[in-house]
């Protein structure tokens, strides 16, 4: 027993000096996986790809392609091998890596298009203004730090696979332009309806082709929809792609003050949330 | 005098050079959005007919490969007649009726193209031939005015906006209900369907306003101070639901129960929430207590997404019998990433509860399922939507192909017959 405590205490000296110590102080204390965003996700991404596991682009997502690098990573270097940036992973990580944060945050603030391999010099991995976008203050769980990536245009958020940022953005739009004054609820329930026209066989089968069908949207008619929505409004087109629905799968909605068509008074009324009746 | 004489006149000279000038502005964008409503227009015309060739010409062999060249036919120009006649102004009714029409008639090509139904598909489309020919010809007299108003948009808007009927629009959209209802009409599957969305299954006792609020309360004792303001859904909705608005302090929000049984449809508060202080670990072990608490014992995580402001994460029932997850009885919730604190549920699909037939998994050997340079991950069995609303047993594979590019894919494969249902790009 006491021989085998020993080697135990022995093993762990010797992995412990073998670690490079050269970033000690790297990420934050909480353990992340698949499903998270934020600082601590970029870090492990850059990290990652300084020592040629991570391909992909670094964009503080905790997908499927952080979650392969880094269990081809744990495999490498002999560490359980679950997906699961702990403490010990992170450690041997930070060992092996180097990680310019001010560099990879100014790619990313500046909305350029750039990997962050170890063997390759920095100048020589960016694409300046390539990107879709940059990215704001604020961080997520995996984050331990006041700054990372936002959502604040969108580019950094997490959606379920069967939509696109590009859907996230329009249907924000069509949101803020059509009930930027309506209770959060209400905000929640436009963006529900133009997901279930999405199901719809009586409509277009795209984001896009629903938004702008002539004569579907008054934003879409008097241009409010091309105004800038703000974080509220994206926050209920979250909850709308995740599955909320406070209009109980209305297909339509329609202010009684203003509304003018006979036709829409005639289809079957769900509830009222604000200004607006919900019919199917 | 004279020289404010001069300015006022100038003045007046340059606002009408400038009111000239806007004008012709506004008619050359008229002028242009015409041009290309009229393209859209034409198009969908033209390739009506078309299509309605594509049907009859399906009609005239035996030979599998040329009846499958025809299918692909009405497939594909059912979807391009589609999407031409979803940019048309021609008002949401009629749209919607084109739009359910034809994309039944290119689902049912679609569908006789992959079962090989072929007495089926020649039993129906005779008469679906003929229709198409009438609307045809009902659709270009409703629309012949289109081309002589000598690019006046607003005429042609008077005409389709809801407020002035236009009879020749109305015949086709009468025309184009009936023969909808009598060409393609709901499939068994589709009306059970429409059934389980509309809650008919659910027999519970009705429970009254006030017990409705006791339940808000006991569910979410969080808001069991607030102020609440309670509304029965509409009549004419296709359930009856209480629809309950609360506001407390920083939260404001609303919970929907089912009138009968008082079952959770959803829950949404709304606050503002500070600097992340939970751990994903954190999030997912009380999204997991909340599920219990709110009842849903039977219930398995599928997944978890960090964004802003909140954690979604997402659950499923699990299959009694055979430990399947049955993504179509999900429920989500969300968790502030302050406090944890739960800011939503949503059970809609939960309590809609499907009714799984007995199916059977044969195994498949994946090394000849996939091309070589795919490496199959993780597998597990689900219950999914066929698209024909059915729920089947599934495989999902999560497979990767691991080359310059490492990329994923959600694979679902139906478990009996090796059809894959689904494939999905995950990053």
């Amino acid at each position: 027993m006491r021989l085998v405590s020993i080697l135990f205490a022995l093993i762990l000296g010797i992995s412990i000096i073998a670690i490079p110590q050269n970033e000690v102080i790297a990420f934050s204390d909480q353990q992340i996986t698949r499903g998270a965003y934020g600082d601590d996700v970029i870090e492990l991404q850059a990290r990652l790809q300084y020592l040629g596991f991570y391909k992909s682009k670094i964009d503080g997502k905790f997908g499927y392609n952080t979650y392969w690098a880094l269990r081809n990573f744990q495999e490498k270097y002999g560490l359980p091998v679950d997906g699961v940036a702990g403490t010990k992973t992170k450690k041997t990580i930070a060992g092996y890596s180097d990680y310019d944060e001010k560099w990879v945050k100014a790619q990313l603030n500046a909305g350029n298009q750039f990997t962050y391999y170890g063997s390759i010099p920095l100048d020589q991995q960016v694409n300046k203004g390539t990107a879709t976008g940059g990215s704001g203050s604020g961080s997520g769980s995996g984050g331990g730090s006041s700054s990372g990536t936002s959502n604040n245009n969108g580019t950094q958020t997490q959606v379920p696979p069967k939509y696109t940022e590009r859907d996230l953005q329009l249907i924000a739009n069509a949101v803020y332009g059509e009930a930027r004054g309506e209770p959060y609820e209400g905000q929640v329930a436009v963006a529900a309806v133009i997901l279930n026209r999405l199901e719809s066989p009586d409509f277009p089968n795209t984001i896009s082709g629903i938004i702008f069908q002539p004569l579907a949207f008054t934003a879409v008619a008097d241009g409010q929809i091309w105004l800038e929505p703000n974080d509220r409004a994206k926050e209920a087109v979250i909850d709308a792609m995740n599955g909320w629905d406070p209009s109980e799968n209305a297909l339509y909605y329609f202010n009684p003050k203003t509304a003018t068509s006979k036709w829409i008074w005639s289809r079957p009324q769900i509830k009222q949330i604000g200004e607006h009746i919900f019919c199917s | 005098m004279k020289t404010w004489l001069v300015v006022l006149t100038i003045a007046v000279i340059g606002l009408g050079a400038y009111s000239i000038d806007l004008h012709g502005d506004k008619e050359d964008l008229q002028r242009t959005v015409l041009a290309q409503y009229t393209d859209k227009l034409t198009d969908a015309s033209e390739k009506l007919s078309h299509l309605q060739r594509s049907v009859s010409q399906s009609l005239l062999f035996q030979d599998e490969q040329a009846i499958h060249s025809e299918l692909d036919s009405v497939w594909r120009l059912s979807s391009e007649v589609r999407s031409s006649i979803a940019n048309i102004p021609i008002g949401q009714e009629l749209s919607n009726e084109w739009m359910n029409y034809l994309g039944r008639l290119g689902d049912e090509a679609k569908r006789t193209a992959k079962t090989g139904d072929y007495n089926a598909w020649r039993e129906k489309m005779p008469q679906v031939s003929t229709n198409l020919q009438s609307l045809s010809d009902e659709w270009s007299a409703a629309t012949v005015d289109f081309y002589k108003h000598n690019g006046k948009m607003d005429v042609w808007l008077q005409q389709v906006d809801n407020k002035n009927p236009n009879t020749n629009f109305d015949k086709v959209k009468d025309t184009l209900k009936g023969y909808g209802e009598k060409d393609f009409p709901l499939t068994l599957s589709e009306s059970d369907w429409q059934k389980k969305i509309e809650l008919k299954a659910l027999q519970d006792a009705e429970i009254t306003e006030k017990e409705a609020l006791e339940k808000v309360k006991y569910l979410f004792p969080v808001i069991k101070g607030a102020t609440f303001t309670v509304t029965k859904s509409s009549d004419t909705a296709p359930y009856p639901f209480y629809h309950i608005q609360f506001h407390q302090g920083i939260r404001l929000g609303y919970v929907d129960l089912t009138v009968k049984g008082g079952h959770l449809l959803s829950y949404l508060v709304e606050r503002p929430v500070d600097e992340a202080k939970q751990s994903q670990e954190e999030i997912l072990k009380k999204a997991k207590e909340y599920a219990k608490k709110l009842g849903m014992e039977d219930v398995a995580y599928v997944e978890s997404r960090e964004n802003h402001q909140a954690w979604h994460v997402t659950f499923a029932r699990v299959h009694p019998g055979d430990n399947a997850l049955i993504y179509a009885d999900g429920v989500q919730l969300k968790l502030a990433k302050d406090t944890g604190e739960l800011l939503g549920a949503n059970a809609m699909e939960y309590i809609q509860e499907e009714t799984i037939k007995p199916q059977t998994a044969k195994p498949i050997d994946w090394k000849t399922f996939f091309q070589d340079d795919i490496q199959v991950q993780e597998v597990k069995n689900i219950y999914t939507d066929n698209g024909q609303f059915e729920q089947r047993l599934c495989y999902e594979v999560i497979a990767l192909r691991d080359g310059k590019i490492q990329e994923t894919f959600r694979v679902v494969i139906d478990a009996e017959n090796h059809n894959v249902l689904k494939v999905e790009y995950l990053t």
